[in-house]
């Protein structure tokens, strides 16, 4: 053992703990929602739906109301006959289409009812001063069993009987509805009433939730006790039953009345919440030394409880936008919502539902927004509250 | 224990006031509305109306009266179908919507407690990642998405259950669906995130160093604990599945008061809004009421006291 | 030749690790200690020095990510290092039982104590339930619990903190058990209780020829209870020995740094106490050499090269420190020279 490895050494403090800079609450929760892969997708997914909403309807050469009533119920993806260099598509109602190659619709082929053979199961449309013969006696008439197809377009001579393919509907990328309406305009003017009807709901809510819940938990005794009672009695039955009453009273739907209906019951969470917060919070120093220091009451509530309580108001804002957007659909889709033509996903869906088996993509659109909006809230939602529970914190 | 039955009972029927009250006043504050002699009205009904409620009375005494027949639980003829009482409605209504609400009722404390007991024993295993990529689908995707998905699938391409309605023992297993599907996503995560909670605690590690078999430690000493919140969460979701979802029964045009409900708000046949709201606040009340009382059982530090 | 039964428990070289999403987190790294039947024996240490994750590991109630790396654990003779779970519920409770620091935790707070003893007192014993509760109610009236027999239906929430600990204490020793471990069991409560307590295991050791590990961070209660010691840091041995040895003639500036930083009677009153520099070493990524070479006022070169091993400082004396080794410089208060030994 070598000697001078006895010799004493100056503690340098060079291995004294490494002390890392602190982050505030904000930052470090912020970093922990970055972090977190699923809530991300959900901003952004969040961010596209807004932008749909708010810009797409610029970008369509269609209003939401606007009927072509030539193209109702056309679907986003057509099945297309090739005939003779024209490209055809029948649908389910019997009505004949020309189209480009890719998929454009060009018009509807005039049919005469003196045209339509029905016991042969034959239609003759026109086109100009040409003919297009469509027999779909195939798999119908007892004489005409077992074939692969069910129908044939017949055209200057050809006939075709196999689809040549699908197009997609350049027209209508989502499809048309019964009225020819265009089903991807009045999807994006949806996203604007559900997410405007949630957010302004859910903002509202905010505010009344917050001032009532901070003025009952920071008073204590008695007002919190009435208070409280008021908000147990409203709570003792499902919130929604209240909405649906004041829809009724309110004698129908309309953008405004359901916004006021939303925002005057659901605040009573809020409330809770916050309530629970000042509570907790108001028994900590910093509050007992603000007191003592004299700062008014207002501005303990404002300037210390409530930032410190922002953490689970937050997460619960961002839980009510989805929530909102599922009763506003809910109620539009039970007729209580706003008033045709103006649409929102659950009147959309609402109109869908009777040509479902038909149609389905009437109601697949407007019930997936509902559904990736309400997805894409709930993994913000998760994200925040992992984010900023001070328990977690690592920073 | 006593008073606290006393005090819960009282405050259920004040509650039951307020909302008849409310119900009341909305109902017969619409201008122009059904209550009044304006209104054109069949004369059927309006005979019905008078002989229940004399349209001529003042308010107060008309309020009175309703009262009066509530106590009695007369809820008095519907407002658009004639002849038909609110009574008869909600009687022929109720047991189909409960029907569907027990049996869904049973497949979420079925499938979803254990499952979620799974999940947590598991923890970030395979199994654990597919049921809570099932349950957060589950809860976030809408139940009329879900409803619709399945008459889609199920009933349109396959032809396996029929479109609508109620006629074959197959037909339920879309309603069924539909109306648990978010609660049985929630139960199994909330029995998952409760059961890792108490997983963690000390007395389980008590519980292992007293030499307790593991099977033991876990479905006695753990589960007892992280069933109680699951307790308080079912009790409510009870009385909202067994009254139907409104949205589920229109779809599968199902017979039941969900439907009912819907079809007065659409009619404007305000006496059975107004009765069917009141029986839904009825009903409950109850089942929070019995939810109180299990937790109480459930867990021996909750002294029953007055209210909630 | 050495009786193996001689020793209750003896540990050698055992390695604990928790392996976290940020790294492996060495809890104890390479404790070897042997403990005589129906001794007293104290673990001291600070937060972090590895005491706790020691106990828990000889009673193998490390879950993941914890794992038991290296090491050997004989208890009673028996090599239980490699025991399954199902086979350490057997031990458990039954040959070694353990209390914990936090009582109002500690008892789950949906059964009756009634319940809970007597679930077992009948896992680990062939009685009826009848006598299951005879004996849960003799093991209340033994730690001091008064009307036994109405108290056993009570729930734990109807006891106070030091009653709680009492309880535990009961359940721990209804069987029998040979050893009992004691991780901080009066930390949590009251002075006044924390003596009574004390006693209480003191007494019942005795009586019931229990050896009993105390685990803490209180010198105080190791000079109360205690004849031989364990001093732990950085999830290491500093020294070890009898209680009357150490504290008489500490030989690691560790546990001189200790025994400065509390009032004692037998001191000056002048004299200032002197806390302990620095912070506990990062157990990610432990120093090389001896852990308390980066706060210890004696600090030499080869300390933070190589860990030191452990000298005989005296008679059931053991000191782990490079001040010890005949090449180090003379100290005042370090008996250099004594042979380094394995364990």
């Amino acid at each position: 053992m070598d000697k001078n490895k006895f010799e004493f050494v100056d503690q340098t403090g060079e291995e004294k703990e490494t002390i890392r800079p602190s982050l505030t609450y904000w930052e470090d929760a912020f970093r922990r929602l970055k972090k977190n892969k699923l809530s991300v997708i959900g901003f952004v997914v969040v961010i596209i739906i807004i932008l749909f909403g708010v810009v797409g309807p610029y970008l369509t050469p269609y209003t939401y109301s606007s009927q072509i009533n030539e193209y109702k119920n056309l679907g986003p993806i057509i099945e297309v006959h090739e005939v003779d260099g024209k490209y055809f598509h029948v649908s389910k109602d019997y009505n004949m289409f020309l189209l480009e190659e890719d998929g454009t619709l060009i018009e509807r082929l005039n049919l005469n009812p003196m045209d339509r053979d029905m016991i042969n199961k034959i239609y003759t449309y026109t086109l100009g001063e040409e003919e297009v013969i469509l027999d779909f006696s195939y798999n119908l008439l007892p004489n005409k069993q077992g074939y692969d197809y069910d129908y044939t377009i017949e055209y200057n001579g050809e006939v075709s009987k196999i689809p040549s393919g699908n197009k997609f509907n350049k027209l209508f990328p989502f499809g048309t509805d019964n009225l020819g309406r265009d089903l991807l305009t009045r999807v994006m003017y949806g996203a604007r009433i559900s997410l405007l009807v949630a957010f302004v709901a859910t903002m509202v809510n905010f505010f009344i939730g917050v001032i009532y819940g901070s003025i009952s938990g920071f008073e204590g005794g008695r007002v919190d006790n009435v208070m409280m009672r008021i908000v147990d009695v409203i709570n003792s039955i499902p919130l929604v039953i209240y909405v649906i009453l004041l829809m009724v009273w309110f004698r129908g739907g309309g953008l405004m009345n359901i916004i006021i209906a939303l925002s005057s019951v659901y605040w009573v969470a809020m409330a809770r919440l916050v309530r629970g917060q000042m509570l907790s919070i108001k028994e900590q120093e910093f509050v007992l030394a603000a007191k003592v220091m004299g700062v008014s009451k207002r501005k303990i509530i404002f300037r210390h409880l409530i930032p410190n309580a922002m953490g689970p108001i937050i997460v619960s804002m961002a839980m009510m936008i989805p929530s909102a957007v599922f009763t506003e659909s809910f109620l539009s889709f039970i007729g209580l919502g706003v008033s045709a033509p103006q649409a929102s996903w659950g009147t959309l869906a609402n109109n869908a539902l009777s040509g479902l088996l038909s149609y389905p993509y009437q109601l697949f659109f407007p019930a997936l927004s509902i559904a990736f909006t309400m997805l894409a809230f709930n993994f913000i939602g998760d994200g925040l509250r992992d984010a900023l529970d001070p328990r977690l914190r690592k920073g | 224990m006593r008073s606290f039955y006393i005090k819960r009972i009282i405050s259920i029927i004040i509650t039951i006031i307020l909302i008849t009250s409310l119900t009341f006043t909305m109902m017969h504050s619409i201008p122009g509305g059904p209550f009044t002699r304006e209104r054109p009205v069949p004369d059927e009904i309006l005979r019905a109306l008078n002989e229940k409620y004399n349209l001529d009375d003042p308010k107060i005494v008309q309020y009175f009266n309703y009262m009066k027949g509530l106590v009695t639980f007369d809820l008095g003829p519907s407002y658009s179908k004639i002849g038909t009482s609110v009574n008869e409605m909600i009687e022929s209504g109720f047991p189909v919507s409960a029907k569907i609400g027990l049996i869904a009722t049973l497949l979420i404390v079925v499938l979803g407690i254990p499952f979620g007991i799974i999940s947590a024993l598991k923890q970030n295993q395979t199994i654990d990642y597919v049921v809570m990529v099932l349950a957060t689908l589950g809860i976030t995707v809408p139940s009329f998405v879900i409803a619709t998905l399945f008459i889609y699938f199920f009933a349109g391409k396959l032809g396996w259950v029929p479109t609508f309605g109620l006629s074959t023992p197959a037909s339920y297993v879309g309603p069924v669906l539909a109306l648990a599907g978010y609660s049985l996503s929630f139960v199994t995560r909330l029995t998952r995130s409760s059961m890792l909670e108490v997983m963690r605690q000390d007395y389980i590690r008590t519980a292992r160093a007293n030499g307790l078999k593991e099977f033991s430690v876990i479905y006695k000493h753990a589960i007892k604990n992280a069933l109680i919140p699951v307790v308080t969460y079912i009790g409510p979701m009870i009385a909202a599945i067994l009254t139907g979802s409104f949205v589920i029964e229109k779809i599968f045009a199902i017979p039941g008061i969900g439907r009912h409900f819907v079809e007065s708000v659409s009619n404007r046949d305000y006496t059975t809004i107004m009765g069917i709201t009141v029986f839904y606040a009825f009903f409950y009340l109850i089942m929070i009421f019995l939810v109180d009382i299990a937790y109480s059982l459930l867990d021996p530090r909750i002294k029953l006291k007055e209210g909630k | 030749m050495e009786n193996k039964k001689e020793y209750i428990l003896e540990v050698n070289n055992l390695k604990t690790s928790f392996y976290t999403h940020v790294g492996e987190v060495q809890a104890v790294r390479g404790v070897d200690f042997k403990m005589k039947k129906g001794d007293l024996l104290g673990i001291v240490g600070e937060s972090g020095s590895g005491k706790s994750v020691t106990a828990l590991s000889v009673m193998k109630l490390i879950d993941t990510p914890g794992e038991i790396k290296q090491g050997q654990i004989l208890f009673n003779g028996e090599d239980i290092t490699s025991y399954s779970n199902r086979k350490m519920s057997n031990l458990r409770g039954k040959e070694i039982a353990m209390i914990f620091q936090d009582p109002m935790t500690s008892l789950n707070p949906v059964f009756k104590i009634k319940n809970i003893m007597t679930e077992v007192i009948m896992r680990h014993q062939k009685v009826n339930r009848k006598k299951a509760i005879e004996k849960a109610i003799e093991m209340l009236d033994l730690v001091g619990i008064p009307e036994p027999e109405k108290r056993i239906n009570s729930y734990a929430h109807e006891f106070s903190g030091g009653m709680r600990q009492r309880v535990m204490i009961a359940t721990a020793l209804s069987c029998d058990p040979k050893l009992l471990i004691a991780d901080e069991p009066t930390t949590a409560l009251d002075v006044t209780i924390q003596a009574q307590i004390l006693d209480l295991m003191k007494d019942v050791a005795k009586k019931l020829n229990t050896s009993i590990i105390i685990i803490t961070h209180d010198l105080g209660v190791i000079a109360e209870t205690c004849k031989d010691l364990v001093v732990m840091y950085g999830g290491m041995i500093m020294e070890k020995g009898s209680v009357e040895e150490i504290f008489a003639n500490p030989q690691h500036p560790y546990t001189k740094g200790l025994l400065k930083s509390i009032p004692r009677m037998d001191r000056e009153q002048k004299e200032r106490l002197l806390p302990i520099e620095g912070s506990p070493p990062d157990l990610l990524s432990p120093p090389k050499g001896c852990p308390f070479s980066t706060r210890c006022p004696r600090v030499m070169k080869i300390c933070k090269e190589k860990e030191p091993p452990k000298f005989i400082a005296g008679e059931n004396h053991l000191s782990a420190c490079w001040l010890l080794h005949e090449n180090a410089p003379a100290v005042e208060g370090y008996n250099k020279g004594g042979e380094a030994v394995e364990g």
